[in-house]
């Protein structure tokens, strides 16, 4: 059970044995069955939140100040003065490593700031030599000299920093296929970690921050680096991504209930929702070899090779935890996580006709909410329910504005959604006091 | 012992971490003290880079060199640029050779592009930092001078095994920072 609910339980205990709610007996065996409240590596989140704002400010504070006019100086002189702000930030990482090596606070605001000035070292000195702007150069080397810090001092922020700045790198050279796909292994360094914070801090902000810039990033380095070469192809590529996230979302870690503390799932679901409603339009399969994402120059197939095979194992993996979830009788998440699959097929049957592709992501639209609403009632799941209505509402009405239809059945069609909602919020509402 | 081998790591990390910026600023100084020196023609225009402040930014008069279509060369293919002295005293670009040359002063770079029989160049040489406000003066002072005809900006570039740093960026035949600074005063 979630900590919090679980402090507000052990609260309310004493109260409840006193006014004879519950036995002694009985309040123990809750203490007895739920345990003691973990609080994990003892990190107290103030401290983390402000030692690392202080840490950014002081940092960002240094770099403004030595940039700030210091023409003065000589040339030498400047550069050796580059390299303070980094000194500082390593004897600050090694006073804690020796000394607090306990302190998750102290571990994580000291490897952010030593981060950050590794960038401002770089930086300065590219300065005071006039060296050439090659952004991707840069980051790509602050980057590597930032990431042993990740691992050394346990600490999320440096991989968050790590992350956002090879996406940025991918990003850069995003005109070189061949070399944007090396994001892919260098996002790969940092998955132990985010294992490592998931299974040590189920609800902390921690797992939620690495977990959402993690898969934001993927996304983002995606489209910089994958199926360059192959027109359309993205139609498979986004959804088996958004497919392995809404999976790894829903494992193992069920008892979370809110959508913040459980990011992939929560990115998975909508994406994959916002690309099927997608498909379910004409234009997204009559133009689908239009859509290429401006390489030119030619790229022998061993150069495309890595893109291949990491599009492959992306599909690979999707269609393996579609299994997994479909052979463990996780019905709802594996027929929500089913798109790679039918994006596959239907983009095979767009070479012979956009008619087909078109009428599987209807009809897979339309089994899906109706499964949805179906579960929701069965299992007393009102947000079960309600997403597959506007799942419904959100297709019906689409299909009514693309298809030549009067005014005024668009407007009856909308009255209808509506009691729809009403009437199944209402019967719902009235099973549950039934129930009760 | 766990603590012991993070402690050692940590400091080979630290010495990683010190050494990269370290080689850059050996490396340049190297160059500008034993390399040989050479003036080519400049045209300083003035954007904001974001990630280091303010600087003028350079595009050399002539940045490509003449090649021909059975050199088979490529966009972003590594070049090194062979470099001539005109009777002028300005340096040029007189050919490209895709393995390093033997004997005479060379750039290594990259290719732009191609067009017709120019091979333009990605010249390693792009900005000349300021402090913060001489360089918009700096910008306005070559506009100036252009606009009084003169179009005689050049930068003093120093180049050892076609390594090449800028030492100083001159304008009417004077340092950029003492031109800002006098008509400042």
């Amino acid at each position: 059970m979630n900590k919090v609910f679980l402090r507000w339980l052990y609260q309310e205990l004493p109260g409840l044995v006193e006014k004879g709610v519950l036995s002694q007996e009985a309040a123990d065996k809750i203490r007895q069955f739920y345990g003691q409240v973990k609080n994990p590596g003892r990190m107290n989140v103030g401290l983390v939140i402000f030692g690392t704002i202080g840490a950014f400010l002081i940092g960002l504070g240094i770099i403004l100040l030595f940039a700030h006019n210091w023409d003065q100086l000589s040339r030498l002189s400047r550069a050796v003065l580059s390299l303070t702000p980094l000194i500082i930030g390593q004897l600050l990482v090694l006073w804690v490593l020796l000394k607090r090596p306990q302190s998750s606070a102290l571990k994580e605001s000291t490897a952010t700031f030593l981060s950050l000035m590794v960038g401002a070292a770089i930086a300065l000195i590219s300065q005071t030599y006039n060296i050439h702007g090659d952004a991707g150069t840069f980051i790509f080397t602050w980057m590597l000299l930032i990431l042993p810090l990740v691992y050394i001092m346990q600490a999320s922020l440096p991989a968050v920093i790590y992350l956002i700045g090879i996406t940025a790198w991918a990003g850069n050279n995003w005109d070189n296929p061949v070399k944007a796909v090396i994001f892919w292994p260098l996002a790969a360094v940092i998955v132990p970690h985010l294992i490592w914070a998931l299974k040590r801090e189920i609800y902390a902000l921690r797992a939620a921050i690495v977990s959402l810039v993690m898969a934001v990033c993927i996304l983002s380095a995606a489209s910089f680096s994958l199926g360059r070469n192959w027109p359309g192809l993205w139609v498979v590529i986004f959804p088996s991504i958004f497919a392995v996230i809404y999976f790894t979302g829903n494992w193992k870690f069920n008892q979370i209930t809110t959508n913040w503390q459980k990011p992939l799932r929560f990115i998975g679901g909508i994406g994959l929702f916002i690309l099927v409603f997608q498909f379910t339009f004409k234009y997204c399969w009559q133009y689908l070899g239009s859509y290429t994402y401006g390489v030119n120059r030619d790229i022998s197939f061993i150069g495309l090779l890595p893109d291949y095979i990491i599009t492959l194992a992306i599909i690979g993996t999707a269609v393996l935890l579609f299994y997994d979830n479909l052979k463990r009788k996780n019905n709802q998440v594996a027929m929500f996580g089913a798109v790679p699959l039918l994006a596959v097929v239907a983009y095979f049957l767009n070479m012979q006709s956009t008619f087909l592709p078109l009428l599987i992501f209807n009809l897979y639209l339309f089994v899906l909410s109706l499964s949805r609403i179906v579960a929701g009632f069965r299992l007393n799941n009102q947000a079960l329910l309600n997403t597959g209505m506007l799942m419904l509402s959100v297709l019906i009405i689409a299909r009514f504005f693309d298809s030549d239809i009067s005014f005024i059945v668009k407007g009856l069609v909308f009255i209808i959604v509506g009691i729809g909602f009403l009437t199944a919020n209402l019967v719902y509402t009235r099973r549950l006091g039934g129930v009760k | 012992m766990k603590i012991k081998l993070i402690i050692g790591l940590f400091l080979c990390v630290c010495f990683a971490q010190i050494i990269t910026p370290l080689s850059m600023i050996a490396r340049r100084e190297f160059v500008l003290k034993h390399g040989a020196q050479y003036k080519f023609k400049v045209a300083p225009v003035d954007p904001y880079d974001a990630f280091r402040g303010r600087y003028v930014a350079l595009r050399f008069e002539e940045d490509y060199c003449l090649c021909a279509k059975e050199d088979k060369l490529n966009s972003g293919q590594q070049v090194y640029a062979l470099i001539n002295v005109d009777d002028h005293g300005f340096a040029k670009f007189s050919g490209l050779a895709v393995n390093r040359p033997d004997t005479g002063p060379y750039i290594k770079t990259r290719l732009n592009y191609i067009s017709g029989d120019k091979a333009y160049l990605d010249i390693p040489i792009d900005r000349y930092y300021m402090e913060e406000s001489a360089a918009p003066r700096a910008e306005k002072v070559y506009q100036q001078h252009v606009r009084s005809g003169k179009e005689d900006a050049y930068a003093i570039i120093r180049i050892q095994d076609g390594m090449a740093v800028i030492e100083s960026l001159y304008v009417a035949g004077e340092r950029i920072e003492s031109l800002v600074d006098s008509l400042s005063n």
